[in-house]
């Protein structure tokens, strides 16, 4: 008779299968969101490799699909942790703490001697990614590393990069700033490896000390031999801090195990426990249920859960396409009458782009054109003046700049206004829309909600610290099921019912992914029904927006993640939800909106008569500048080191820099690129000072009670203010 | 007996109030032998501490504690979190709450200046100025209770407190109900101070609320010069509505200081101004119409007034509404805060419907989002440049004649 222990995990299947206490067949496979359809597989193999046989044999299921799988195939559910701790007591019994990381959760326990027997303590997290797999594999594929060079991966003797430990989008944030400055990714892997072991100990000890011996478990503490080494390193670490007794002649590397049945200790557990049930319980009753499950059942039970699909009534869709999926405007070319015209030009310096649109004095769109940032702000300003010039503009009335480095490029190009990027976004949709009465702009990284009241900006909402409600976190999604972007729309339109998620985190986000993939869902329904969630995501989750009626009834949508037919659905749909009498706009130039908006800008200061300071193309095109790049010029603010670029132009006027480690001269001012963020504009100590001497100046003279309090309120001698 | 004492924390209250209350000793308490002069206290410079810093120093200094041995910790930091507190956190869903862990590890740590008492009260309510005029001034429970909560995670082995040497104190104290706090600082004290008696703890109970008050005072006079020369320079504030330990620069992130920057004032709803003329001229009518009993009543926008930073929060929005000089208010909150979170409709909703611009900054944790603070700050900047005029003239019409700070 075999007993058969079935682990069936978020991401993988294991199995293994006994026989009077011998293992005679097991394997583990990914079974990429087909849970079911991989059991089965398993268990056809069993079958036809070692005779597994209905009525006669028993299984054991453990893991987050076995709830599901166990009746289906008369088999008995197994809790996780009780089946690897039943492993670790029998085959362990020195054993006294033991860290299992799974794909989507991480665990603890500690085993501590009580009476004849150990009292065992569990500590479980699965709603978060953070110390996770997932958290290394999520950055490890954004950085092309495959899996088998993730496993030989190193911590040992590298430097390493503060990554935040807590939430795996955060992580794979801040390692692409530290890509982008040149770590290399032997030091980012890492780095990633300590935040894993840091958040282990930092959230699932409870103000325990593991002690020695300990057990590591699950895939990635089993595979990837950077995270051992970062586990040894820690462990042996505190284990010195705190003073623990080694028992003696021990090595702290030889208390801490990763045995090589890990994988499998789950479904041990589970023969384990089986060993001991009543000869009738967890007898197999074959494969067919759960095959008609997969064939039937489950379609019925999402159609029972499910909300419907995004494209719902084909009469309304119809109608929504009309409205909706006619091709983006375009910005016109120029007439060659409107030459020599006065030109209102906007340029907007974005991370990966430069744009720039050239608006008449009548306030209409006459040109728009793009250049790619190459990292280097004067360039970029040559660059994309250069295109404005190939435009045939040839008399700029005045120039408004918008986006990253709006302020630093300001007085090198001579603008006339430098906005920030809300206000553009405003001023631009406002324009088209006078009427509008909030904007959403979804971009890849953040999410802006402005609120507006007569004309003005009354309130915003921004939010760049959540990822749920961004384009990032559907790209995301998106790549992790090999879908273009340009193909969302259509593959989301597929779906004929969609699963409820949850609005929130996008880690949790994630997590309720896997459960739903679990039941049964597609790619091309969960890909709808991310595209479903995000408008509760930008207005309830990220916006705070409750009542969306009380913000206005005309809503104008930009930002490149408008451009997904399926996410426009999904708004149009939320908003009139909520507010039936809206109408819902799309902004026709969503991707020039900044720069429209600097424009407009322009304008407006120009209508007080005053001439543009602008440099006029053939001194910037002449603009006399070098670059240093060397030991003076890196960041020192953080362990990041950024290799920054200190680019010098000549100005007229221009105030110097006599204090820096690379000096500059009355007449020159100083460009500062290659920073990751925004501490790295600001040189060195030495400009802290001069900024801090000017900060003060403004502290003093505008003062800040809660400054005062921070400064005297802790002191005994000082009382009085 | 009112309505509260009838409740089962009410009834906890009363029995605090009459016998006293002290978190439990690690170990047997063994008197500190040390005179007084040469006792090192440590405090965590958290929570409930940032409203009440001076009541503490006027009272260890009454009681013969050098002034200069009163160590608090630093302010919070990822660092401090980092080093000090790994493995000792506890759960807990308030964020301000898990860094004090932080704090306590780093004054265990503490080689030189080593502390002999860890001080760390846990307040069950709060000295506030709208006292008497609200239903309660409670702290926030969760709060309270934070100094038990990570006092767990230093003893649940070994008694890390007993290892450094340092004697644990966290007396429940209700610093908004004077005439029971010595009774309860000498019960949980006596045992601590060496040869403290119950009439010197008096004593220096009225030292501690004496500094607190004059502390008090100088600030809200400070507030008052700052609204006085925005009103001769014609210039605009802006008022911080937040509780009072987001003044810590690991727990506010220093938001309201790059608006500073800016060139506006920063006010703090703790700390403004009460003075009789200007609370006469800011309520005096509503008063007289019946809408209000007293300018510190706030039962017309929150009834529900028990605790002592949600009611100093409504009330400064109230106060805000009425100062013409303030043209902004920005909020901040803490990470699901959930004192705070009933209260952002209201509070908003006061704000602006004078027609100053609001701002609110929430779910504060762990990490500045520096990016998104720069835009913010850079668009709150835009907007208070060029509407701040504007706003200071429709609210001087809304308003009555004469504003005490605007005659000066």
């Amino acid at each position: 008779m075999l007993t058969v222990g079935l682990d069936v995990g978020s991401t993988t299947i294991k199995a293994l299968a006994a026989e009077d206490g011998a293992p005679r067949w097991q394997d583990y496979k990914r079974h990429n969101t087909k849970q079911a359809e991989m059991v089965l597989e398993f268990l056809a193999r069993m079958q036809a490799d070692c005779g597994l046989a209905p009525g006669r044999d028993r299984i054991f299921l453990t893991g987050s699909g076995a709830g599901l799988v166990a009746p289906l195939l008369g088999g008995k559910f197994v809790q996780e942790v009780v089946a690897v701790a039943a492993t670790v007591e029998k085959l362990h019994p020195e054993v006294s703490f033991v860290s299992e990381i799974g794909g989507e959760d991480m665990k603890t326990l500690f085993f501590t001697p009580s009476g004849e027997g150990k009292s065992k303590q569990v500590f479980m997290q699965s709603a978060c990614s953070g110390g996770t797999g997932t958290f290394i594999e999520k950055t490890a594929r954004k950085l092309q590393i495959a899996t088998e060079q993730l496993a030989q991966m190193p911590y040992d003797g590298l430097t390493l990069h503060k990554i935040s430990s807590k939430c795996g989008i955060f992580a794979e944030a801040d390692s692409n700033t530290l890509v982008k400055s040149g770590v290399p990714v032997e030091e980012i892997i890492a780095s990633l490896f300590e935040a894993v072991v840091y958040q282990n100990l930092a959230t699932l000890t409870k103000g325990n000390t593991p002690q020695p011996q300990v057990l590591l478990l699950g895939g990635p503490n089993m595979f990837f031999a950077g995270l051992q080494q970062a586990w040894r390193h820690h462990l042996a670490k505190l284990w010195t801090e705190r003073k623990i007794a080694l028992p003696a002649g021990a090595a702290p590397e030889d208390l801490i195990l990763v045995p090589k049945e890990a994988l499998y200790y789950a479904c041990l557990g589970c023969i384990e426990i089986g060993s001991g049930e009543a000869p009738g319980v967890g007898v197999y009753a074959g494969p067919e249920r759960l095959r008609e499950w997969v064939e039937v059942g489950q379609h019925e039970q999402k159609a029972r859960e499910g909300a419907s699909g995004l494209v719902g009534d084909p009469q309304a869709f119809e109608h929504f396409m009309h409205c909706y999926g006619g091709p983006r405007s375009e910005a016109p070319a120029m007439d060659p009458a409107e030459r020599a015209a006065p030109a209102f030009v906007g340029l907007d310096f974005g991370s990966t782009t430069a744009k720039a649109v050239v608006l008449s004095d009548k306030r209409e769109l006459l040109a728009s054109c793009y250049a790619p940032s190459n990292g280097n702000p004067i360039e970029d300003a040559k660059a994309i003046l250069r295109e404005i010039r190939k435009q045939g503009v040839e008399r700029i009335a005045a120039l408004g700049v918008t986006g990253y480095g709006k302020d630093l490029l300001k007085d090198i190009v001579g603008a006339d206004v430098a906005i920030v990027e809300t206000v553009s976004h405003a001023t631009a949709a406002l324009h088209y829309f006078p009427d509008a009465d909030v904007i959403c702009d979804v971009g890849g990284c953040d999410v802006k909600i402005m609120i507006l009241r007569q004309g003005t900006v009354s309130d915003f909402r921004l939010n760049s610290q959540c990822s749920s409600g961004n384009g990032a976190f559907l790209q995301g999604v998106a790549e992790r099921y090999d879908v273009p972007l340009e193909q969302y729309a259509e593959r989301a339109f597929e779906a004929r019912a969609v699963p409820a998620l949850a609005m929130g985190c996008g880690v949790f986000l994630q997590s309720d992914i896997v459960n739903q993939q679990r039941k049964g869902w597609s790619r091309e329904e969960i890909m709808a029904s991310l595209a479903a969630v995000l408008p509760l995501n930008v207005w309830v989750y990220a916006g705070q927006l409750q009542n969306l009626a009380a913000a206005g009834r005309k809503f104008v949508l930009q930002g490149g993640t408008h451009r997904n037919l399926a996410v426009v659905k999904a708004q149009v749909d939320f908003i009139r939800g909520k507010v039936p009498d809206a109408e819902i706009v799309v902004h026709p130039y969503s991707g020039e909106a900044g720069a429209i908006g600097a424009a407009l800008c322009a304008l407006d200061w120009a209508a007080e008569g005053k001439p543009s300071r602008f440099r006029g193309y053939e001194l910037i095109e002449s603009l006399e500048y070098t670059s240093t790049t060397n030991e003076h010029t890196t960041c020192n603010w953080c362990a990041v080191n950024c290799k920054r670029t200190f680019i010098d132009v000549r100005m007229p006027g221009g105030a110097g820099r006599p204090w820096s480690k690379v000096p500059l001269t009355e007449g020159w001012e100083r460009v500062i690129s290659g920073n990751s963020c925004p501490k790295g504009l600001v040189e060195d100590v030495n400009e802290m000072k001069a900024v801090k001497e000017k900060l003060e100046e403004a502290k003093r003279a505008y003062p800040n009670i809660g400054e005062l309090v921070r400064e005297n309120a802790f002191r005994g001698t000082q009382a009085e203010v | 007996m009112s309505w509260f004492e009838k409740t089962p924390l009410g009834a906890l209250k009363q029995k605090f109030d009459r016998d006293g209350w002290q978190g439990k000793a690690p170990e047997a308490a063994a008197p500190i032998a040390k005179p007084r002069e040469s006792l090192r206290v440590g405090i965590p410079r958290v929570l409930n501490m940032w409203s009440t810093h001076q009541f503490w120093i006027g009272f260890l200094g009454a009681l013969g504690i050098d002034s200069r041995h009163i160590e608090f910790s630093g302010d919070t930091s990822e660092e401090q979190a980092r080093s000090h507190a790994k493995g000792r956190g506890t759960v807990d869903c308030c964020y301000p709450v898990k860094c004090v862990s932080g704090h306590y590890g780093e004054l265990l740590a503490r080689h030189k200046r080593k502390i002999d008492i860890l001080l760390s009260p846990m307040v069950y309510s709060l000295p506030s100025f709208l006292n008497g005029h609200v239903a309660a001034s409670l702290a926030c429970p969760r709060v309270m209770a934070a100094a038990e909560n990570i006092k767990a995670g230093f003893v649940k082995e070994r008694d890390a407190f007993g290892e450094h040497g340092v004697r644990y104190a966290a007396p429940l104290v209700s610093l908004g109900d004077r005439p029971v706090v010595s009774r309860q600082l000498y019960g949980a004290l006596k045992d601590v101070i060496p040869g403290l008696s119950a009439k010197e703890t008096e004593r220096a109970v009225d030292e501690g609320y004496r500094a607190l008050a004059a502390y008090d005072r100088s600030l809200r006079a400070k507030s008052r010069e700052v609204l006085e020369w925005c009103a001769r320079e014609g210039k605009g504030c802006m008022l911080v509505l937040a509780r009072p330990y987001h003044m810590d620069p690991g727990i506010g992130h220093e938001i309201e200081v790059d608006l500073q920057a800016y060139g506006y004032p920063v006010l703090w709803a703790q700390y403004l101004p009460t003075d009789d003329d200007l609370m006469q001229w800011m309520f005096g009518a509503e008063i007289a119409e019946g809408h209000m009993k007293s300018p510190w009543d706030i039962a017309d926008v929150w009834p529900s007034s028990y605790s002592a930073n949600t009611n100093e929060i409504l009330w400064g929005a109230k106060f805000a509404a009425r100062m013409p000089w303030i043209t902004c208010v920005v909020r901040l909150s803490s990470y699901e805060c959930g004192m705070d979170q009933p209260t952002y409709s209201p509070v908003q909703q006061i704000v602006e419907r004078s027609g100053t611009l609001f701002f609110s900054f929430q779910d504060l944790d762990s990490t500045k989002p520096a990016g998104s603070v720069k835009i913010r700050v850079e668009t709150i900047a835009h907007y208070l440049h060029r509407y701040s005029a504007g706003i200071i003239e429709k609210k001087m019409a809304a308003s009555p004649a004469g504003c005490p700070v605007a005659r000066v």
